[in-house]
Formats: C-alpha cells, sequence, structure tokens
C-alpha cells in the first residue's frame, strides 16, 4: 500500500502531469483505508439498532433486515447508568472549568513574562504528560485515602485537571503570544495593573482559545478509564468504568445493548470535536491529547 | 496592589495553582513510588519494611522480561502500523481530496478508548463476531495467545492512525509546492521526488509524531485492559497492565513500583529524545 502511494502521489501533486492511474491509486489507498477506517463505525451502528435475535446469529447479517430503537429506551430506563451519566457529566464539566482558569494562568505568566526557571518549568509540564499514568495511580490512590478524597469526585477532578494541563498550557500560551504586548503597555499606561491587564484585556482576547482548552479538557475527564475505575467509589463511576461493570462479566454480554451505550456516550465528544477541528493541528503539534 | 510585586513575581503567583497540582498529582506520587520499589509493602495493610534491591531482584529474575518483550511488541506494532497507515493517507489527502474526507477520517480517534474496545470486543466475538462472519470462521481472536497481541495491536492501530494523519498531514501542507516542481523540471521521478524532496521536508514532525505515538503505547492501558486484561495467559500483558494488577489486584505495592521504576527508567531515555526533538 504505502509503495504504490509512494509511487503516485507525488505524481499527483504536480497538476499537469496528472495521469488518470496515479489518480485511481489515491482513491484505491483512500478506500482501503477508509474501509479499515469507517467499517467498525458502521458496525457499531448497525448493531445498537439490530433486535437481539438478530444480532446473536452467525454468519451476522452485514445489512440490518430490521431496526429496532429498543436498545436506545432500555438505556434511558436504566437508572444505574443514569447515575454514571450524572457522574461523568459533574467530572468532566468542573474538570473543564478548573482547567481553563489554572492553564488560562499558568500560560499567561509562561507568555507574557521573562524570570528565572521560566524554560525548564515549561519542559517540567511538557514532560509530565509522558509519565506513566499507571504508576502514578498506584500512590495517588494512597495520597487519596490518606486525605479522604478517595471514591470521591474531588479525587478525579483534580487529577484529571492536571493530567489536560500541558496541553491547555500549550495552547494557551500560544494564543496569548499572539496578543500583542503594545496593548498591555498601553494598559499599564492608563494606570490598569497587571490583574486588572490579564482580566479585562489578554483572557477576553483569548476567549475562542478558552473555549477550545475547555473543551478538550471535558473530553479528557469524559473519556479517561483507568483513574475513573480506581479511585472512585460504585456510586461516583464515571461511564466508561460503569459501561465495563454493567456489561462485560456477565455470562453472555449484551451486544447490542453495549453498542447503543457505546453510541451514545461518543455524541457529546464528537460534537465537541466538531467545534474543535481547527484548534486540532496547532494543539497537537505543541503536545497531545490522548495519552 | 500588584504593584509591588515584580514581574517575576507576579508570573510565579499565577503559576501557583498549576504548580500545586503538579506537586500533589504529578511530582510526589512519582517520587513516592519510585521510593516505594525499595520496601515490602501491601495496598490493604499498614506498614512497610525496607528490603533495598530484593523487588528489583526477583523482577530481574523473572517476570520482567516477558512484560519488556510484550510492551516492546505492541508499541512497535502499534506505533508503526498508525504511522505507515497515517502517512499513506496523509499523501493521498493532500492531492486535493474534498476536505471532508479528513474529518470523516477522525472519527476512529475521536470517540472514546472504552467505546474503542467494547466495538472491537464485539467484532473479534468468537461466536458471533463480524470478523468470523467474514472469514466464516470461529477464531477466539482474543483467546489465543498467537493472535491476541496482533488482535489488540490492530485495535490500537484503528484508534490511532487519525492523529498520524493529521501530524503528518500538518506537515505536508507546509510544503512548498515549488520545491516539487523544481524537482519535476530537474526530470526527478515520483520516487525520487518524495525519498529527496517529501521525506527530508518532513523528518522533525514526522519524528516527533512516531516518537510521541511510540511513547504513549509504551504507556498504554485501556484498550489492552479492556480486551484481554493482559491474557490469555500473560500474552498481552505489557507493564501498564503488570504495575495495575500487581498493585490492585495482588495488592503487591513494592513489586508494583519496582517494576514501575524499571519501566519509567526506560520511558526517561525516550523522553530525553523527545524533548530534544522538541526543542530542536
Amino acid at each position: 500500500m504505502t509503495a504504490t502511494l509512494s509511487r503516485s502521489v507525488p505524481l499527483a501533486r504536480a497538476p499537469r502531469r496528472r495521469r488518470p492511474r496515479s489518480r485511481a491509486a489515491v482513491w484505491a489507498a483512500v478506500a482501503v483505508i477508509g474501509f479499515f477506517g469507517l467499517a467498525p463505525i458502521y458496525w457499531l451502528v448497525v448493531t445498537a439498532f439490530t433486535p437481539d435475535e438478530r444480532a446473536f446469529t452467525f454468519p451476522p447479517s452485514l445489512v440490518p433486515a430490521e431496526i429496532t430503537f429498543d436498545h436506545f429506551t432500555k438505556l434511558a430506563e436504566n437508572e444505574q447508568l443514569f447515575g454514571y451519566l450524572v457522574n461523568s457529566v459533574v467530572v468532566s464539566v468542573v474538570t473543564a472549568l478548573l482547567s481553563v482558569v489554572v492553564s488560562a494562568y499558568m500560560a499567561y505568566a509562561f507568555s507574557k513574562f521573562r524570570y528565572r526557571g521560566r524554560k525548564s518549568l515549561m519542559h517540567l509540564v511538557l514532560a509530565s504528560q509522558l509519565f506513566p499514568q499507571a504508576l502514578l495511580l498506584v500512590t495517588l490512590y494512597a495520597v487519596f485515602s490518606a486525605t479522604g478524597l478517595l471514591g470521591s469526585y474531588a479525587a478525579l477532578i483534580l487529577s484529571f485537571t492536571t493530567f489536560t494541563l500541558p496541553l491547555c498550557v500549550w495552547m494557551l500560551k500560544g494564543i496569548f503570544d499572539t496578543v500583542p504586548s503594545t496593548l498591555m503597555e498601553a494598559a499599564a499606561i492608563d494606570g490598569a495593573s497587571r490583574w486588572r491587564t490579564l482580566h479585562r484585556i489578554a483572557l477576553p482576547l483569548a476567549a475562542p482559545g478558552l473555549v477550545a482548552a475547555g473543551l478538550f479538557a471535558f473530553v479528557r475527564a469524559w473519556n479517561d478509564f483507568i483513574f475513573a475505575l480506581t479511585l472512585t467509589d460504585p456510586d461516583r463511576q464515571t461511564l466508561p468504568p460503569g459501561l465495563v461493570h454493567t456489561y462485560l462479566g456477565e455470562f453472555q454480554t449484551a451486544w447490542p445493548d453495549l453498542m447503543a451505550a457505546s453510541f451514545v456516550v461518543s455524541l457529546p465528544v464528537i460534537a465537541a470535536f466538531m467545534f474543535l477541528q481547527r484548534y486540532l493541528v496547532g494543539g497537537l503539534t505543541a503536545g497531545a491529547v490522548k495519552g | 496592589m500588584n504593584r509591588r510585586l515584580t514581574d517575576g513575581q507576579f508570573a510565579w503567583l499565577l503559576m501557583v495553582p498549576g504548580l500545586a497540582l503538579f506537586g500533589a498529582i504529578i511530582a510526589y506520587p512519582l517520587v513516592s513510588a519510585l521510593v516505594t520499589g525499595f520496601f515490602e509493602q501491601s495496598l490493604v495493610r499498614p506498614g512497610r519494611a525496607f528490603v533495598g534491591l530484593a523487588n528489583f531482584a526477583d523482577l530481574l529474575g523473572g517476570d520482567f522480561w516477558p512484560v519488556l518483550r510484550n510492551t516492546l511488541v505492541f508499541t512497535l506494532g502499534a506505533t508503526i502500523a498508525p504511522f505507515v497507515i497515517g502517512y499513506a493517507l496523509a499523501l493521498a489527502l493532500n492531492t486535493g481530496l474534498p476536505g471532508w474526507l479528513r474529518g470523516v477520517f477522525l472519527f476512529p480517534w475521536v470517540i472514546p478508548g472504552v467505546v474503542v474496545s467494547f466495538l472491537w470486543l464485539w467484532i473479534f466475538n468468537a461466536n458471533y463476531g463480524v470478523l468470523n462472519g467474514l472469514l466464516g470462521t470461529h477464531v477466539s481472536w482474543l483467546g489465543t495467545p498467537a493472535t491476541a497481541m496482533v488482535a489488540v495491536i490492530v485495535t490500537k492501530t484503528w484508534a490511532s492512525f487519525p492523529w498520524m494523519m493529521v501530524m503528518l498531514l500538518a506537515g505536508l501542507q507546509t510544503m512548498p509546492k515549488e520545491l516539487h516542481e523544481a524537482a519535476s523540471v530537474d526530470g526527478a521521478g515520483a520516487i525520487r521526488r518524495f525519498r529527496s524532496v517529501t521525506v527530508p521536508h518532513m523528518r522533525a514532525i514526522a519524528g516527533i509524531a512516531f516518537l510521541l505515538e511510540f511513547i504513549w503505547n509504551f504507556q498504554h492501558f485501556d484498550t489492552i485492559y479492556v480486551l484481554t486484561g493482559g491474557g490469555p495467559a500473560g500474552a498481552t500483558k505489557t507493564f501498564a497492565v503488570a504495575v495495575y494488577d500487581t498493585a490492585f489486584k495482588g495488592f503487591d505495592l513494592g513489586h508494583a513500583t519496582a517494576l514501575g521504576g524499571l519501566w519509567m527508567l526506560l520511558l526517561l531515555v525516550l523522553m530525553a529524545f523527545y524533548l530534544r526533538k522538541e526543542n530542536a
């Protein structure tokens, strides 16, 4: 596949020399990767709408012969799942808000001031996302246990906020870097304090970036599995570990129900990313979203 | 009120909340974990005893090696495959294909990690799975040591290739078209232009993307844990899963953190590379 592409693509890049053969090769590559990338998603959606008696047949029929909404109505009536949903929303929303505040201040300090230790701190923040979280978790468990936070929302919120900081700080630093220093000097001449300049001038100018950072933090908290699995009481668990406990480990997994739940859990994240698309590349190259 | 502070002091003040979180959630647990590796300590019973290098000796005399091997196999597979697929896709999308295609390809990467795992558990299902349906077989993909690792790598590849595509496409889009045109005028063929123009231009961003993905996979947990739990017979047990199981299923904090310390040592080497690249 790569060999075909490397031969055909540069050809296709020069418009005057583009030949039908290379065009076909590009489309063939897109089709093969497209099948690998999208067929599983098709299968998720199809299974979510397939009646149980049809889902548990072999071989499975690739095109739905019959559509049902039963799995979704069953989800809506499940009180335990609703509890997980509430936990997920609370944890993710608070993480997003806290993360925006903390990372905006930190990013502003990195962007607009020069002081000893700045460079090393910036590297430390960037590197911290690379520390193994499974290892941190082992001793964090003891920390939260000793402080009585184990099992609470706070344990998750504090952890997630910290893990979103590298990306959010770097993203917002990039945005503050584009705020002209002359604006801030003008404010200082007009007698505004540094505190006021930050809140009245820099933050409003960075508003779109703040929204993007908040959404990233929301998604990070929404998707987390290992911390939510370990640091929470069953009644404080978020959706990812909640779904594992609800559906897996039974003798026969209710696959259509689980696919319907997966579909619903994915929706807010997909919505967030549609909004975030334009921030994606800059944010990604500065650091990382997924761990 | 701030006028009395210097700029530097004001900046430090702004960083207090962030630094406090880093200290409490990352720095302290990390140091504490590295220290605990030298003790015999249980998750559920209080107290601990200093045992020197005994935990490390135990691990290096056995468990460490299969876990290292599994981690390397998983990490290499789940980094190289998305890199190749992502690169191919980025090259294809950069030929002027419609922009919405890029958005469509992001789906596998965007959906939550556990959903990815649920979906592939269902696809790989031995009795009713669609993969067996297509092949007309009844293979227990995740229950057989020989295929479980491949299945886990395929799943992680599916979730990561869009990210690679985004990173590499960003690199390709900064490449001046004139370079290719000039090389073309000079009579360079397509392969020659890819090797002599595209590859050198992409070296920096491709290196960072590859290394970051490598580091993430080196400590990846979610997909493996949900798909196989490290099994069958430890065939997919990587560092993340082994440390987690030792601590939270075996309640053996000493061995868990000692293994984590060895893991961390390997990661530090990778991180040093990454920071050097990021600075360059």
